[in-house]
């Protein structure tokens, strides 16, 4: 069957590639925000578990941070063809809103685009963030 | 809807004239929300996307300097479906694409940016 594409840089041939072929090493680590006025997510904590990409988010609190908890996000890779992961997207449902969240690495920093979308009677607008998070050996 | 989204309607044109991906893009109003209509480049001419709506939301970043939109957009086109969000940096309208490949052709899903002016 003739490779079905929308673009013609998805007419590559290759061989399969699976999501755990697909190398993580450059997403995984403990992100922090480089913007220390950040009113969203201050830290990201991007882990792997049962073969799956796990993300922990904390933002910014009244009384400290908030510890979103844990969901699982989707591995992208740089190309069709391409077995380096490049940036990962993932929602966090807080139940009064989701957070839907896509990642790139650029230079070494991680780019996290942000959709806060309001789903609570609040009438507050749903709104896009994008802020840069560079990666830590320390612990949280 | 603010106006603000009107700078966001038009056509945009690929900066990159030997892109392999996203030829054109247009952005319209279509009733009380707003479509996004997507060009690609094909082996034999262009491959049209199916139009897609789209979520607006206040651009809150930093670096966008005034109140702005983003789009969020996904196209659905049974053979993968593409994530997509769209606004304009310095004058610049960017989509960044997260593609996922739904059928069994062992392509690995992935990521792209491009960057589009405005239609003279």
């Amino acid at each position: 069957m003739k490779m079905q594409f929308a673009q013609i840089c998805d007419l590559v041939e290759t061989e399969p590639i699976r999501d755990s072929d697909i190398d993580r090493g450059a997403l995984v680590g403990n992100w922090i925000n480089s913007n220390p006025d950040t009113t969203s997510i201050t830290r990201v904590n991007v882990y792997e578990a049962d073969g799956k990409l796990q993300l922990q988010a904390f933002a910014v609190g009244p009384d400290g941070p908030i510890d979103w908890g844990t969901t699982t996000a989707d591995v992208f890779a740089a190309g069709p063809a391409s077995r380096t992961g490049a940036g990962f997207a993932a929602t966090f449902d807080l139940g009064f809103a989701d957070v839907r969240l896509q990642a790139m690495i650029m230079k070494g920093l991680l780019v996290l685009a942000q959709f806060h979308l309001f789903k609570d009677d609040s009438g507050r607008d749903s709104y896009f963030l994008r802020e840069y998070y560079a990666k830590t050996h320390d612990l949280f | 809807m603010t106006t603000n989204a009107d700078k966001l309607l038009g056509r945009w044109f690929n900066t990159n004239h030997e892109t392999r991906g996203i030829a054109e893009c247009k952005v319209t109003r279509d009733g009380d929300g707003i479509s996004v209509s997507i060009i690609g480049v094909g082996e034999d001419g262009p491959i049209q996307w199916p139009t897609a709506r789209a979520t607006l939301l206040a651009n809150l970043e930093e670096e966008a300097g005034q109140r702005t939109n983003a789009l969020l957009t996904t196209f659905d086109l049974g053979f993968m479906r593409a994530e997509t969000h769209m606004r304009i940096n310095k004058g610049v309208f960017v989509i960044v694409l997260f593609v996922t490949f739904l059928d069994d052709s062992g392509r690995a899903n992935y990521l792209n940016r491009e960057f589009f002016y405005r239609q003279p």
